[in-house]
């Protein structure tokens, strides 16, 4: 039974498999920062390309690596609300232009933005998207700097 | 958000070895003369006689398992056991433990205070250790690591089918840590996975199902998570808030860190990714016993049910995927204001043209809201540049912004049947029926999971997946039983197409099935059954399906022992009630080549839900194969469970 188990199991995943895989990953930090579809393949919990052990290294910090250990407080605060903004930048960019949602949420939660002057603050990005988001090539760094600049 | 604060003291490097053994010689001298060593030996007599090595929540953190041979553990990386024999013997291991405790800290590798923290609080608990006795008393960096991230609960995650893509249904689970204060976004979620860099897909496939691959725990914030399954592979998505309380989740991510680096042999079926992440669970409250609990096989809707049904979840909350919440948006405008927005995203026309529409600022919004979500479906999809989409997407952006924030905007998505809430995924069912005047009764047993007929509460609606599907059959009057159908496999998606989703959809089947031959009789044959088309849904006639379709059959008395067709097929299929589902199908094929002939089939079939998980099916067969007509009526009734 075990047997015909297995072997019923080959036939099934080879027809799954008969769609094809495509694995593609861009980076860099700008608009369309996005990983592509196809990345995982159809049996999404295996295709996974997990090399990172779980909580090793800096894995269970926000950041993805771009964080430096040594330096602590408002820097590493700091270095979050980057990550997050690099990561983040079509889906961010989407609530700020609309003045609501999860993404622009997390912002204020990272920014330390008191429950309070949430509201303002989301106003007043939206009302400056234009000069956030200022070109197709705008990089997360110039998202960052120009938040600072019109709040 | 207070848990960013505090810096990342528990990444920063370890102290030095002189700092410990420093530390150790104080400690020496503190407690001369130096006998840790007999304390040692006094807490592991404690433990074998309070039989600690058969305790099961030592079991659970070493993953032991009863197997014909006796205990074993299911962990396969040498890194995780201290004894040497540690894999199969639990008595050996924990005294390996204890004794690794009063190790002294060289400053390279993680203590193994530090590197079981699970044991380590546990046995500390249990034998009531005395860390003053001890070289190194706790675990810094676990307890940095704690105070960083500041745990508040944990949620179980299930990204539930892909659109188009049944066999995702078997799809994942994994775990968040949410933390205090914080947003959902920056979760931390604990996923488990085959450790490969594999892409040819039979070989993947070939050594997940022989546990060929390594599987490890993985951590990454759950907003990459989304990116991945929601945004780009369109998979709607199921939290469910879990009720460990604060110590319990503690206890988890002891375990989860303990787990760091450790790999498992990978099976696709059964140590698989749900199963591994119910280690944890039952880790985080010892009287739980999840992975004693499951079937042969590890579905991961069945995980979840499982954990419902040990009393764990809170409640369900639905996160929509891309393409659902452009159906959604799509489904709320106007037809006029759904075609100005794709031609935004297509990029026929400027966005900023809405602005003067003379229309309410609300319709403006709408529309500028799902040309934006449509432009990054087109993004992901690979429709479009990264140039193009870049501009398109932050025109369309600013455009937005000026028009301020709406009430009603992005239209909130009703959530669904949550997917353990559906009927559940073995089937049998047992009826009565005529085929060419001869009664029968039939047997039907499928293994997984859902068919197109099925009532769709908590499945994807269009979407089948048959796995293991056996009919058997006895023909009172011959006095004879014989195997009708052994479907291996049996997969079909049909998605609708509309005006932004273009879906294309698809059949797979392959199976032994009794069919009427030249000699007018029934013989049994193998069936591989491709097929490709094209989804419509209509009010009037349900979802409406056109495909072209390939069928190869092998038998003893076909013609040279095999056929090999071409054609097609037409289907409707529409709920007439919300419990009555009607499914009419024409199908038409021509085999060229071996056994020449044509075999044309008309069916209706419904099936009406009585319970969740009781229906009734009632099958009208007419078919014309090799010249011969053959009319097959079945009426069964079926329980999920």
């Amino acid at each position: 039974m075990k047997k015909f188990f297995v072997l019923l199991s080959v036939f099934a995943v080879f027809a799954f498999v008969t769609v094809g895989f495509a694995s593609q990953m861009n980076t860099g930090c700008g608009v369309g920062n996005m990983i592509f579809k196809g990345k995982e393949g159809l049996m999404s919990q295996t295709m996974a390309i997990t090399t990172n052990g779980c909580f090793s290294n800096n894995l269970f910090g926000i950041s993805s690596g771009t964080v430096d250990c040594k330096k602590a407080g408002a820097f590493v605060m700091d270095e979050k609300v980057k990550t997050f903004v690099a990561d983040n930048m079509d889906n961010l960019a989407q609530n700020i232009a609309r003045g609501s949602g999860e993404y622009l949420n997390t912002l204020a939660v990272l920014m330390e933005i008191p429950e309070g002057q949430r509201a303002d603050f989301y106003a007043k990005l939206q009302t400056n998207f234009a000069k956030i988001y200022t070109s197709d090539t705008v990089s997360h760094l110039d998202v960052v700097k120009n938040i600072e600049v019109v709040m | 958000m207070k848990q960013q604060q505090g810096g990342y003291g528990w990444c920063k490097k370890n102290a030095s070895p002189f700092f410990f053994a420093l530390m150790f010689f104080s400690l020496l001298a503190g407690n001369a003369p130096a006998n840790e060593g007999s304390y040692a030996d006094a807490l592991v007599l404690s433990a074998r006689q309070k039989k600690l090595y058969d305790d099961p929540y030592w079991h659970t953190l070493l993953h032991y398992k009863k197997t014909l041979f006796g205990l074993r553990s299911l962990i396969d990386d040498p890194k995780f056991f201290l004894a040497r024999d540690g894999k199969t013997n639990p008595a050996a291991e924990l005294e390996a433990t204890i004794r690794a405790f009063f190790r002294d800290d060289d400053g390279k590798a993680k203590h193994p205070l530090c590197r079981f923290a699970a044991r380590w609080a546990w046995l500390k608990e249990q034998l009531s250790i005395d860390v003053s006795k001890l070289p190194v008393s706790e675990c810094r960096r676990f307890e940095d690591l704690v105070s960083q991230i500041k745990p508040e609960s944990v949620s179980l995650v299930f990204p539930a089918s892909y659109m188009n893509n049944p066999a995702s249904m078997f799809g994942h689970t994994m775990l968040t840590i949410d933390t205090a204060g914080g947003s959902k976004l920056l979760s931390y979620a604990i996923s488990y996975a085959a450790h490969t860099t594999e892409s040819f897909g039979p070989f993947f496939a070939f050594k997940g199902i022989l546990g060929l691959y390594r599987g490890y725990f993985s951590t990454l914030p759950y907003y990459t998570k989304l990116q991945e399954y929601s945004d780009v592979n369109y998979r709607d998505i199921w939290e469910y808030p879990l009720n460990l309380t604060k110590d319990e989740v503690l206890k988890l991510i002891r375990h989860a860190y303990e787990l760091d680096d450790i790999y498992s042999d990978y099976y696709f079926f059964d140590e698989n990714c749900s199963y591994q992440i119910l280690f944890l669970l039952d880790a985080a409250r010892p009287s739980l016993h999840l992975t004693d609990q499951h079937k042969p096989w590890v579905i991961p809707l069945d995980t979840i049910r499982l954990v419902e049904r040990n009393g764990l979840i809170k409640k369900s909350i639905n996160r929509p995927s891309k393409t659902t919440k452009i159906r959604h948006m799509a489904s709320l405008l106007f037809p006029d204001d759904r075609e100005t927005a794709l031609s935004i995203a297509k990029g026929n026309i400027a966005p900023d043209i809405v602005i003067n529409k003379p229309i309410p600022a609300d319709r403006k919004i709408n529309i500028l809201n799902l040309a934006s979500e449509y432009l990054q479906y087109l993004y992901t999809s690979q429709e479009m540049s990264k140039e193009v989409y870049a501009h398109r997407f932050l025109a369309t952006l600013r455009v937005r912004s000026s028009l301020g924030a709406s009430e009603q905007e992005c239209g909130h998505v009703p959530a669904p049947v949550p997917p353990e809430q559906g009927h559940l995924s073995n089937k049998i069912g047992v009826g009565y029926g005529v085929r060419r005047h001869d009664g029968f009764a039939e047997v039907r047993y499928r293994a997984a999971y859902h068919d197109l007929l099925d009532d769709d509460g908590g499945y994807q609606e269009g979407a089948q997946i048959i796995f293991s599907g056996i009919s058997a059959r006895y023909y009172p009057a011959d006095e004879k039983l014989v195997l009708q159908k052994l479907d291996l496999i049996d997969i079909a998606s049909f998605t609708p197409r509309d005006i932004f989703l273009k879906p294309v959809s698809y059949k797979v089947a392959t199976g032994l099935v009794r069919e009427v031959m030249d000699d007018g009789q029934d013989h049994m044959i193998y069936r591989l059954n491709p097929g490709g088309g094209f989804c419509w849904k209509t009010g009037m006639l349900g979802l409406t399906y056109v495909i072209a379709e390939a069928d190869a059959n092998l038998g003893s008395r076909l013609d040279k022992g095999y056929a090999v067709g071409l054609g097609g097929a037409m289907g409707f299929i529409k709920n007439l009630t919300s419990r009555w589902k009607a499914y009419l199908l024409a199908k038409d094929i021509y085999y060229n080549m071996g056994d020449r002939h044509n075999a044309f089939e008309l069916s209706l079939l419904q099936n009406i839900t009585v319970t969740t998980n009781t229906s009734l099916r009632l099958e009208i067969i007419w078919s014309r194969k090799h010249g011969f007509d053959v009319l097959n009526a079945t009426i069964l009734g079926s329980l999920f469970f």
